[in-house]
């Protein structure tokens, strides 16, 4: 399973006539957009801003991050099972709008979450404030049930991205990377000296607003699975998943999800990275230890060394974590769990929900309580009115002059559990 | 295996007591975690996890629990369980406490709670 990513390196964004990319630009033609993601009868209004890098604009509440991408050679398409027949992906080759992004926002419930600053010190936690955001904000028809609505504005997302990936599918990559997945015998063959190690990737799935799909699959309903680590960069996985801002993967992160991506640096080198898992988060107990008993049975089967676990969410999710850990550590494969931490404010206290001695090797994405200030921005999109409702936020979090004080894990992205951020710990 | 809901949400009393055992009691999210704690003493197993859904302890003031109805010996791991998530909530309860919600922010946890327990009914 070969799959080669041709980034196109986008540096600006702005309105335009025709949506295409020009000289690293992205151009939007605004009224075709929204005349597409109008289609579906469950939205009332649907309109479309831009924010860059640098802007004093703040984004909330945020429910999904969306990296366009192409099929330009090799079966499938784009998103398999949700907009493209259910083809399996992850081979050919695949163009990038890389450094461009879909954000979606929308208040589907009171409570809201997640939001971007584009500038200022909120700017610094989130990787988005990095990228050229063309930012949908889809309005529902009058009562609308959540449920409906959380599809709607997750479906508008991903049909956006899908339209900016199109008209880069005839452009010339700036850059192409080659991520190369042999079958496990043939892996094992060519590097024999290399400890052989694999990737356990946990899916939120619990309910509405905490889903995630697998080749369109409700992931709440699918038992422990391989899955080849190049059809995750062909959105076979996508996030439904709108709850804890912080440490929830958007579709963004699982299209360059950075474990599978530093697993590939490295393999043929460090370690021969020889295959992928994944494992759902369900609230029934039974099906905790029924996943995390296949993801164990798995990582068995392929005989590895090692493997790296992550995870996705906060409280019950450190279940699956910790049964994941233990049960493979009991195969006599070593493992590294990848979480994020909610110490207190003052980080004092026990980070998860569940710990076990087995779980000796991780790696923190940050304290999700730690407290920050975020002074006002120009220009809001969205809605701000759920910020004082917000996870980590509180009645007053939204000051007079527009300033909010929240805990981290208000800010999506910031204590990212697949490592795609900047905070960690480090002991010594 | 028959199960029993113990819940504060409203809405899971309205929506599942056709199908399902639920126990409603008016009270707050830590009171329902003390009562699951008091019926595992009892013998009850614990069927879903008392921390369900990425909505934090000190966020959302509805919560609903399943257990087995049937009593046998004390279960150590439900125990584990429960005593860890008494622990995380109060951590979070402790730094900040659960806001007076709007009727219609109260409707939304209630939602989301229902759809979290629902997913767990066999």
């Amino acid at each position: 399973m070969n799959l080669e990513l041709g980034n196109i390196f986008i540096k600006d964004v702005k309105f335009g006539e025709d949506t295409k990319v020009e000289n690293g630009t992205l151009i939007v033609n605004k009224e075709e957009l929204i005349s597409l993601i109008s289609e579906d009868e469950h939205l009332k209004s649907v309109d479309v801003e831009l924010a860059k890098p640098g802007d004093s604009i703040r984004i909330t509440p945020v429910k999904d991050v969306i990296e366009p991408r192409v099929k330009v050679d090799g079966p499938g398409g784009i998103f398999p099972g949700v907009l493209s027949k259910v083809d399996t992906v992850g081979t050919g080759k695949t163009n990038v709008l890389k450094g461009a992004a879909v954000v979606t926002t929308g208040k589907i419930v009171g409570f809201q979450e997640g939001i971007i600053d584009m500038t200022g010190p909120g700017a610094d936690y989130t990787p988005f404030s990095k990228l050229n955001n063309v930012v949908l904000i889809c309005e529902p028809k009058d009562d609308l049930k959540q449920h409906e609505h959380e599809k709607a504005v997750r479906m508008a997302g991903l049909k956006a991205a899908r339209y900016f990936g199109e008209v880069a599918k005839d452009i010339k990559p700036d850059e192409v990377k080659s991520y190369e997945s042999l079958p496990l015998l043939k892996s094992v063959e060519k590097y024999p000296e290399l400890p052989k190690v694999a990737y356990v990737q946990m899916l939120q799935s619990q309910g509405l607003l905490h889903d995630t799909y697998v080749y369109g699959v409700d992931a709440k309903k699918t038992l422990s699975t391989l899955i080849g680590p190049t059809e995750i960069m062909d959105g076979a996985i996508i996030s439904g998943n709108c709850v804890s801002a912080c440490d929830k993967n958007t579709t963004y992160h699982h299209l360059n999800n950075p474990v599978i991506h530093d697993l590939f640096d490295k393999h043929g080198k460090e370690f021969n990275f020889v295959g992928m898992i994944i494992t759902n988060e369900n609230v029934y107990l039974a099906d905790k230890e029924r996943s995390s008993n296949w993801a164990a049975k798995l990582a068995e089967y392929l005989g590895v060394d090692g493997v790296i676990i992550s995870q996705e969410g906060f409280g019950n999710p450190d279940t699956d974590l910790i049964m994941n850990c233990k049960k493979i550590e009991e195969k006599g494969i070593k493992t590294v769990i990848v979480t994020d931490e909610y110490a207190g404010r003052d980080g004092a206290s026990q980070p998860l929900a569940d710990a076990d001695p087995k779980a000796n090797a991780v790696v923190t994405g940050g304290n999700a309580n730690e407290v920050i200030k975020l002074p006002p921005m120009d220009k809001i999109i969205g809605h701000i009115e759920p910020v004082d409702s917000i996870a980590g936020g509180f009645d007053g979090s939204l000051e007079k002059d527009g300033s909010i004080v929240v805990e981290l894990q208000a800010i999506t992205g910031a204590t990212n559990e697949l490592g795609f951020n900047k905070l960690s710990a480090k002991g010594y | 295996m028959k199960e029993i809901i113990i819940t504060n949400n409203p809405l899971v009393k309205e929506e599942l007591e056709k199908i399902i055992e639920v126990e409603y009691y008016n009270t707050d999210y830590m009171e329902i975690l003390k009562k699951v704690r008091d019926r595992i003493h009892k013998g009850h197993k614990l069927l879903t996890h008392p921390l369900s859904g990425s909505v934090k302890p000190n966020e959302t003031p509805y919560k609903s629990i399943m257990v087995s109805m049937d009593k046998g010996d004390l279960d150590t791991d439900s125990l584990i369980t429960i005593e860890n998530s008494i622990h995380t909530a109060k951590k979070f309860i402790e730094d900040l406490k659960t806001p007076d919600w709007s009727e219609e922010i109260l409707f939304d946890f209630q939602t989301i709670d229902l759809t979290l327990i629902k997913n767990a009914i066999k």
